[in-house]
């Protein structure tokens, strides 16, 4: 019950705050503050260890459309939370017309929507909504950019979002259902169309969900688009994408795809963040980069793999938003969107957006016991053979080489002060981020929480990330000769396509 | 007709739509495209509900006969609705593109912008 109440709520929300426009703000706090209270009543029925279940309209399994909220929704409710208290005191101060608070109450009514859908065509339809507001919300502004940036993200994400319509097509011919739940009792162990179904899924998904060579247009949407409008778009909305990837993978036959893929996105996410210095650029690089963790954990496929890729969602949403509202003020402040200019303008900076920096770099670089650890450890506590172990500690020190550069920004001189607004944002994030894990321990059993104290990860991180801080000082030159026309709409449509067959390829060969 | 089921219509059709959208130098041209390919995915759908032949699935007291699967047919419905919202939003953001540089030809945006953006 309250599962489907929950994303109705944000509708009701959505269309009072456009209807009411002067109250649009207090209505957006009543909101969040609904959305905890709900959430506080079905975190504990779920936490006991029950998955809440409800058919839509009291049909039966097969025809109605199934709510689910499992331990993975809750997770990600608890990431949506931080997210939309964070961003809505980030915006405390800011002049805003009502209908972005309507589409931000889309945006996150849509999410909570996803999170809860079992349903093959019902996700269809909410990762289609969430395409709309995501660029509706990129070109707020209306700059010539950001236009262009979202134009891009809607062609390549309707692109693969009819290649997905044509997978559930092929599902639902031969399997005649749509709910994942039955789709894997239904599903034969080897037939010549699963191949094709998956690839078709899960090539329609990846454009969604930030992987190299489907998502390239997300750098320059992340990067373009308002601070708080690319903390959500970067902190939530990509991972919608991977929530639907962590359903499916279980189902079809798509763990050497997800293995390799992650390879690819995390190893061109950081080589591409490494040569950019525009700051907004290189965070959204890293998002990229650090979907590679979350596709190597679905793609092991074991608990631990699956459990430390959520963990590692929620915690990349947390400071990968922290980043972007940070950055955002910094650029502001500076009027600088590079990193030499804005490292020469660093005493423009408020002293706490440069902390708010710190703390998010920090975090991505996995340095224990923040978040980005623990999620990190988890994955790589179920390993079939040590030989994979190499890929995370690979993305852990390209990621802290990478983040290397911004090591001069962070200076304890005094600057201006933040407004409220943001130390609050701020503070929502970061906090979080700090003690992450202690504040997950309810949601984990004993083993899984031992796992997280290990030893030997604290060790591993540690020295991946002292690797990856010496070469900066070895390698700090940046000039790669990288291929930039891979972004342009043409190319990006044509290695989408590629991906698709690259991923049936490899669905076929395992 | 024998030997052309719906099916090789919508393939064929998902084919001239992709190449559409890769091959023409018009954003109003791509957006066309996009519709083709949204029709072909829909056609698909269809046809596939629609293989295993049967009577139009309407409740009537004296249909017994075996009738052609609603459900894709109810999907459909939803599917058009998006993709007709989806292409009119995005001519309203090509309709501000053209305004600012007159053309629509994506390589020329793509160059104006990138140059706007050297200068700041």
């Amino acid at each position: 019950m309250i599962a489907a109440l929950l994303p109705l709520l944000h509708l009701l929300w959505g269309s009072l705050s456009l209807a009411w426009g002067r109250r649009a703000r207090a209505i957006a706090w009543v909101a969040l503050l609904g959305d905890v209270v709900l959430l506080g009543l079905l975190w504990p029925r779920i936490l006991a260890g029950s998955e809440v279940r409800l058919a839509l309209g009291g049909w039966g399994p097969g025809l109605g459309i199934a709510v689910v909220a499992d331990k993975t929704a809750l997770w990600f409710t608890i990431l949506l939370v931080f997210l939309e208290g964070g961003v809505l005191s980030y915006l405390r101060r800011t002049t805003l017309a009502p209908v972005f608070f309507m589409l931000l109450h889309l945006l996150l009514g849509a999410a909570l929507a996803l999170l809860f859908s079992r349903d093959l065509f019902n996700i269809y339809v909410i990762l289609e909504l969430l395409t709309f507001v995501s660029y509706l919300l990129v070109g707020y502004e209306r700059r010539s950019g950001q236009i262009w940036a979202g134009l891009k993200y809607l062609i390549l994400a309707s692109v693969g979002m009819n290649l997905y319509l044509l997978g559930v097509a092929v599902v639902y011919y031969h399997t005649g259902t749509l709910d994942l739940t039955l789709l894997s009792s239904r599903l034969p162990a080897q037939a010549p169309w699963i191949p094709l179904a998956a690839a078709l899924l899960a090539g329609g998904i990846a454009v969604k969900a930030g992987i190299f060579l489907y998502s390239l247009w997300l750098p320059r949407a992340h990067a373009s688009a308002p601070p708080a409008v690319s903390a959500l778009l970067s902190g939530l909305v990509i991972k919608m994408g991977i929530v639907v990837l962590l359903r499916l993978a279980p189902i079809f036959p798509l763990r050497t795809a997800l293995l390799v893929l992650a390879g690819l996105t995390g190893v061109a996410g950081i080589l591409y963040a490494y040569v950019a210095l525009d700051l907004k650029r290189i965070l959204a690089f890293h998002t990229l980069s650090q979907i590679g963790y979350l596709l190597f954990g679905i793609g092991l496929g074991t608990p631990a793999g699956l459990l430390g890729a959520t963990e590692y969602a929620v915690s990349h949403g947390l400071f990968k938003a922290l980043l972007f509202l940070a950055a955002g003020t910094a650029v502001n402040a500076t009027g600088q969107r590079a990193v030499p200019g804005l490292i020469r303008e660093r005493h423009r900076i408020p002293r706490s957006t440069r902390l708010a920096l710190l703390i998010g770099t920090l975090g991505i670089v996995g340095l224990p016991p923040l978040a980005g650890f623990c999620g990190k450890a988890t994955l790589c506590a179920d390993l079939p053979s040590a030989f994979l172990l190499a890929l995370p500690l690979l993305f852990t020190l390209g990621t802290a080489l990478s983040f290397s550069k911004l090591v001069p920004l962070f200076i304890l001189s005094p600057g201006p002060s933040a407004p409220t607004g943001q130390a609050t944002a701020y503070a929502v994030l970061g906090l979080p981020i700090l003690l992450f894990l202690p504040a997950v321990r309810p949601l984990l059993s004993a083993t899984e929480w031992a796992v997280a104290l290990h030893p030997l990860p604290f060790a591993e991180t540690i020295g991946a990330i002292v690797l990856g801080a010496l070469a900066y000082r070895f390698f700090p030159s940046r000039r790669l000769p990288l291929p930039r026309r891979l972004f342009r709409l043409e190319e990006a449509i044509l290695t989408l396509l590629a991906g698709v067959l690259f991923i049936l390829v490899l669905c076929l060969v395992s | 007709m024998p030997g052309l089921d719906g099916v090789t219509i919508a393939i064929v059709l998902l084919g001239i739509g992709l190449l559409g959208l890769v091959l023409r130098r018009d954003l109003v041209m791509k957006l066309l495209s996009l519709g083709v390919v949204d029709a072909s995915v829909i056609l698909c759908l269809i046809a596939l509900g629609a293989r295993r032949q049967g009577a139009p699935p309407i409740l009537q007291p004296s249909a017994a006969a075996p009738y052609v699967d609603p459900l894709p047919q109810a999907l459909v419905l939803s599917a058009i609705v998006i993709n007709f919202a989806l292409v009119a939003l995005a001519l309203v953001f090509v309709m501000l593109l053209v305004e600012r540089y007159h053309t629509t030809d994506p390589e020329r945006i793509e160059r104006e912008i990138a140059a706007e953006e050297e200068e700041r």
